[in-house]
């Protein structure tokens, strides 16, 4: 038995994959924790893992200031390259800064064999360093490790603010530690994931695909009764109101009354009304739900799209941040969908798309090849077998020394 | 020679024009006839191109002009700010001193 331990940004998408994992490695008798600024994860953690909140002594101002950090990233309307100057700056430099001391804690007090952080959780890399502790990466967001060849400049930016903050926490590097020399696991095919050359601490596990342990309830009987195609349309966990307003109102006006059944994640207070042919639901079963499903709309999420494509499901992905840009251009690169501009795309262009997308067998059969490299790269339980062997590794070179 | 040289040579106003032309082929026609595109516009800001699309009107002035001028490399020598604040102009300027 090993103790492992993930530290995750207070991120849907970042943490869902490190359940999948914990669980199999619960599953095969081992202790498990995740290191986390947001409680609440308590209640999504796999049976038998283990909370380790970041909370300090706190006056109130620190513990209001734990609290902002879980939706910072929800605060603000931001776009392209612009979005990662607010990302790294507003978020995850702040974030990671507060987090720090937290992690260094609780890595003292849990004691793990091996640390697995998340790769935007640069203060995770740097604790281990510092404790002496062995650490592997978990890079849920492919596109950070991506350099455009056009653009390398974004990606050097990026890492000097990371250099900085190790610089700030004792450890001297030029080149940011992030990534672990033992095992970055990297969340997706290599055929996804596009031509870069990667040294061999990089492996390509597929998508860590969650499925969560609480059953969410939804309108099977509708989806069932239709007999028109089905579509799933959701920008993710990530965005504020107003863009989703303005996004849904050209939802509505593309597939209102068309002959498609539309299924729609979101608050159904945004409208007083909404077409007879859409289910409107907060939360979807999106696993289960995909499989009865001919196509998907969404902003790029990694997590969204390699699930969709994991169904073999072709996609029109309109990025709106962050990396979305980049998944999805290798939605488009590799033949599985079509990208529209979030703010630029009018109703009639996401139609045209969406009935592109599921009349021409080509996107679908790139879908599929998609789908197979995913299966060959391995998934869950591939991931978990490597962190276990880097984990017996380290507990061997211990012995010896 | 130098005859052959100076009536290839663009002027700026005909640049400006090449390089709309390019950012239609990016962006779609419709979306290009509803924006006022002037040198000052900046891609990030005005034009609201994303990095994906800002390569790919890269690529197009790479395949119109060729060797002709390092239109990569100018672009990949650009920080993080210099991006967001990248427009029309610049490149226009940049295509022009490189003839």
């Amino acid at each position: 038995m090993a103790k492992f331990v993930f530290i995750v940004p207070p991120l849907t998408g970042h943490i869902n994959p490190t359940l999948s994992m914990g669980a199999v490695l619960l599953e095969r008798g081992h202790r498990v924790g995740w290191i986390t600024l947001d409680e609440s994860l308590a209640a999504k953690l796999p049976a038998g893992g283990e909370l380790l909140h970041i909370s300090y002594d706190e006056n109130d101002q620190q513990k209001r200031e734990s609290e902002q950090y879980l939706d910072i990233i929800t605060k603000k309307i931001v776009y392209g390259i612009d979005s990662l100057k607010f990302l790294y700056e507003e978020v995850l430099i702040p974030l990671n800064r507060h987090s720090y001391d937290g992690i260094a804690y609780l890595l003292d007090q849990f004691e793990p064999d091996l640390v697995i952080t998340d790769h935007q959780m640069f203060a995770g890399a740097i604790a281990a360093t510092n404790k002496k502790l062995p650490y592997a990466t978990s890079v849920t967001a492919p596109a950070a490790i991506k350099v455009m060849e056009e653009l390398p400049k974004i990606h050097e930016w990026e890492m000097n603010q990371v250099i900085g903050l190790q610089r700030e926490f004792g450890v001297e590097a030029n080149t940011p530690i992030v990534c672990s020399e033992l095992l970055t696991m990297v969340l997706t095919s290599q055929e996804f994931f596009g031509d870069m050359e990667l040294t061999p601490n990089f492996r390509f596990t597929g998508p860590v695909i969650n499925r969560p342990a609480t059953k969410i309830t939804f309108d099977w009987d509708k989806l069932q009764q239709s007999s028109k195609p089905k579509i799933l349309v959701s920008i993710g966990t990530t965005f504020d109101h107003e863009h989703k307003k303005n996004f849904f109102t050209k939802v509505v006006e593309a597939f209102g009354d068309d002959e498609l059944t539309v299924v729609v994640v979101s608050d159904p207070a945004l409208f007083e009304q909404w077409p007879e042919n859409f289910i409107v639901q907060r939360q979807v079963p999106q696993l289960d739900l995909l499989p009865h499903l001919d196509a998907v709309v969404c902003h790029g999420g990694h997590n969204t799209v390699c699930e969709t494509l994991s169904n073999g499901l072709p996609l029109v992905v309109i990025p709106i941040a962050y990396d979305q840009s980049h998944v999805a251009g290798r939605v488009v690169r590799t033949g599985a969908g079509e990208r529209l501009n979030f703010n630029r795309f009018k109703a009639h262009h996401l139609k045209e798309a969406v009935h592109q997308i599921l009349n021409n067998p080509d996107y679908k059969t790139a879908a599929e090849t998609i789908k197979r490299s995913f299966i060959e790269a391995g998934g869950t339980e591939t991931a978990a077998d490597m962190l276990e062997q880097v984990a017996t590794k380290q507990s061997l070179e211990v012995l010896k020394n | 020679m130098d005859t052959v040289a100076s009536t290839t040579k663009m002027n700026r106003d005909e640049i400006f024009d090449l390089m709309k032309q390019f950012i239609t082929e990016v962006i779609g026609e419709e979306f290009v006839e509803e924006m006022d595109i002037t040198p000052e516009s900046s891609f990030t800001k005005d034009l609201e191109m994303d990095s994906i699309e800002i390569v790919s009107f890269s690529e197009k002035i790479k395949a119109h002009f060729g060797d002709q001028i390092d239109f990569t490399g100018w672009l990949s020598s650009m920080d993080l700010d210099q991006l967001i604040n990248l427009n029309l102009g610049m490149i226009i300027n940049y295509i022009y001193e490189c003839q």
